[in-house]
């Protein structure tokens, strides 16, 4: 055998066996996880202008974009299910006292929305808060056991504004009837002390920026998307990669038309850039859960439209299960 | 005579027609008008009195002190426990907002509500008492060192908090709007 043939058997050879190679040491495939979509109450007649500026209503207008006059906004919380883990993404609000404040329907408290889906407050071992405002990071109390996952650079934002020594923009609210969108606008004292809660006793992760929290489940930051340390989480499916934005992705039509959505605090800039992190990650906008989404649970917003009623009158949807796990729809 | 008994008849049948007409509507009106309305939600409710709006007003510019105190003294509590500042640091903090608290209760002591809101004016006098008493409780901390009683506070702020949102639910609505 002469050398060249040699050398072309060896290299024969290694072309089998190093693909061999890097099969076994590849990572191991994460988990596929279930998703649940529950809504913790509606915020009924929002003028759809104050939603999303580019579709104010125009009376008389023909042209979709513009000739709805107000919408009904669902408060969603994603429900996520795999490994040895129950997380919430969002928690939604508990002060009913509320109800009344801002013309919200259909809250119900969200222990009672999961046990539809057949899980107790002490099983939900995560808690990850998109961002502190109070529709989005309340109840945390009811969820003893529950890991709270919250961004650093959140917290930070609210501090910075509370002692900005401008009034104008220190202020948590200017005048009766609003808060005028103060970066410090939109957490009660309630909410933070809750956050705050579940540092005391040893529950909260502060986070920096990205973070693997399970296999299969990703923290990407979405700073200034809506506000200073909102965060988005990336969630392993059955039907890919799913991604859950809390206001920085407000509402599912903005991110497939780009729009903003939701200004509150938001740098527009970056909530573009939150939109195309979901593109990038999960190949396009189907699978972008946003949490105001007025079509939610419609066949209009595909994700969402295996739903049914809930407790108060609350809806709620089985977007996807993993291998194995049952269906929780009535 | 046949016809006679026809047309007597008819008429007979025309005006218990209209006997039974009157009543069908009559009825329906009645009815309309005594149940009570269902109100949608999200309605508007019943705006506040003059009286009870001067007494919001008066109260506002202590709440918006109180409210900022208030997160301020969860700030230092958070940041403490996070290792950003020191002791000294949060003792400076909470010595502040009990210090605000202790003027918003002297202002609050002054107000005179309405009648009508007599309730929320000293549930809320007890709020600013609690968040008073949830900082004192912070301020052992330093005497002793030990962090047991920024957890013993915990539930008087928390308190205070639920009481705040309740009084200002009343006066203030739409105080905090979907976010």
């Amino acid at each position: 055998m002469s050398k060249r043939v040699r050398v072309r058997m060896f290299l024969a050879l290694l072309a089998v066996v190093l693909p061999m190679g890097v099969t076994t040491t590849a990572p191991a495939q994460a988990p596929q996880y279930s998703v649940w979509l529950v809504e913790s109450s509606r915020f009924m007649g929002v003028p759809f202008g104050a939603f999303m500026p580019d579709r104010a209503f125009v009376p008389g207008s023909t042209n979709p974009m513009n000739n709805i006059n107000t919408v009904d906004l669902p408060v969603n919380i994603g429900v996520i299910k795999g490994g040895k883990d129950i997380v919430l993404y969002d928690s939604g609000w508990k002060q009913q006292d509320y109800l009344k404040m801002t013309g919200s329907a259909h809250w119900a408290p969200l222990p009672q929305q999961l046990a539809q889906l057949g899980i107790r407050p002490e099983q939900v071992t995560k808690i990850v808060i998109g961002h502190g405002h109070w529709d989005h990071a309340g109840q945390l109390s009811d969820f003893p056991n529950a890991i709270l996952y919250v961004q650093r650079e959140e917290l930070r934002g609210i501090e910075w504004a509370l002692n900005y020594p401008n009034p104008h923009i220190a202020a948590v609210n200017t005048s009766p009837g609003g808060c005028a969108r103060t970066p410090a606008c939109g957490y009660p004292p309630l909410t933070v002390n809750e956050i705050y809660g579940k540092v005391l006793v040893g529950k909260a992760v502060i986070v920096d920026g990205e973070m693997e929290i399970a296999p299969g489940l990703i923290i990407h930051p979405a700073f200034r998307a809506h506000t200073a340390g909102s965060q988005l989480l990336e969630v392993n499916t059955a039907i890919g990669k799913i991604v859950f934005g809390s206001d920085a992705y407000s509402d599912w039509e903005a991110i497939r038309d780009w729009m903003i959505a939701n200004p509150q605090q938001t740098d527009t800039v970056q909530q573009f850039l939150a939109y195309e992190k979901c593109y990038k990650i999960t190949g396009g906008y189907q699978n972008c859960v946003a949490a105001h989404e007025p079509l939610s649970y419609t066949d209009k917003y595909p994700l969402t439209k295996n739903s049914w009623v809930g407790p108060n009158g609350s809806r709620a949807a089985e977007v996807t299960l993993a291998p194995g796990e049952r269906s929780r729809k009535p | 005579m046949t016809r006679r008994r026809a047309v007597l008849g008819g008429v007979v049948v025309l005006g218990l027609g209209g006997v039974l007409a009157f009543a069908i509507v009559h009825e329906a009106t009645v009815s309309r008008a005594a149940a009570p309305r269902p109100v949608p939600p999200g309605a508007p409710r019943p705006a506040l009195t003059a009286a009870e709006e001067a007494y919001a007003a008066a109260l506002w510019p202590i709440h918006s002190e109180v409210k900022v105190s208030a997160l301020r003294m969860t700030f230092g509590g958070l940041s403490y426990k996070m290792k950003e500042i020191d002791r000294a640091t949060l003792r400076a903090r909470v010595e502040a907002a009990r210090q605000t608290y202790h003027k918003a209760a002297l202002r609050i002591r002054a107000l005179q509500p309405p009648p009508s809101l007599e309730k929320v004016h000293a549930e809320y006098a007890e709020a600013v008492h609690l968040y008073e008493q949830s900082a004192a409780e912070m301020g052992k901390v330093f005497k002793d060192g030990r962090d047991d009683h920024l957890l013993a506070a915990y539930p008087l702020s928390r308190e205070a908090g639920e009481k705040m949102l309740r009084a200002g639910d009343v006066l203030w609505p739409g105080e905090y709007v979907p976010n």
